[in-house]
């Protein structure tokens, strides 16, 4: 099952946040019509929403007109592929690591988003061609 | 979101269910701290209903953390769900704020 999605620039939404509500409505289409885990559609949904609001809200968003979203699964593995034409911006390099071993009263608040995604997903691959950045990584329901 | 919240005592329960995301993670703050009332020590969040929380929720349960451990009061989370279990290993927060399964084993 593949399903495809296009998030306009962020300037046609009143916040960045607005955009959320239409990727949750295409991941329920698919876990309903696929049964997925709940774990499953968890995590697909923190995952887009930590890379989408992170295009959308960090660095320079200036040159940014359009984020494409790919979604595929099947047998419980989805494989997510995002596109956009902002900023360079590599999650798995650029991104800061948290110490999620620290204690309470040490924690950073924030920064977890990316690190999440870097936890969460499995063969994440990125390359800037073309002027875009382009995402891909692969979800299961389990670690 | 929706909250109720249960005071008896010096202990506050608050039941918080539906979604945190980024749109709606500062309203869920304004929310908590509007709950919370000096006399309060022990504050207890039920997440039976919670379904999904991203790292914008998980920010606002770690200044809720830290400013209640700050005040010398008890905070403690439970009966959290199977999605919002799994994300709390993965962030690592089942390690710094005390999980219970349910409100009773909380108190």
């Amino acid at each position: 099952m593949q399903r495809t999605l296009r998030l306009p620039h962020p300037s046609e939404f009143k916040t960045p946040a607005d955009a959320l509500p239409l990727l949750e409505d295409l991941l329920e289409e698919m876990s309903q019509a696929q049964d997925w885990p709940v774990t499953l559609f968890m995590r697909a949904n923190l995952i887009l929403e930590e890379l989408l609001l992170n295009t959308l809200t960090h660095g320079d968003t200036s040159g940014l007109t359009a984020i494409d979203v790919e979604l595929e699964c099947s047998d419980n593995r989805l494989t997510i592929r995002l596109t956009d034409d902002g900023a360079a911006f590599n999650p798995l390099t650029d991104a800061p690591v948290p110490d999620v071993t620290l204690p309470l009263a040490e924690r950073p608040i924030g920064g977890l988003g990316v690190h999440l995604v870097q936890t969460i997903s499995h063969d994440l691959e990125y390359r800037r061609a073309d002027g875009r950045n382009h995402l891909k990584l692969v979800v299961l329901p389990e670690s | 979101m929706q909250f109720s919240h249960d005071r008896s005592g010096d202990t506050l329960v608050v039941n918080a269910s539906g979604r945190v995301d980024g749109s709606n993670a500062s309203d869920f703050l304004d929310t908590l701290q509007g709950l919370f009332e000096p006399g309060d020590q022990k504050i207890i969040l039920d997440l039976s209903g919670l379904e999904y929380i991203s790292s914008a929720g998980l920010r606002v349960l770690l200044m809720a953390a830290q400013n209640l451990d700050k005040q010398g009061k008890s905070f403690s989370i439970c009966s959290l769900t199977e999605s919002v279990g799994d994300v709390f290993r993965i962030s690592g927060f089942d390690q710094i704020i005390n999980v219970f399964p349910s409100v009773e084993a909380a108190k």
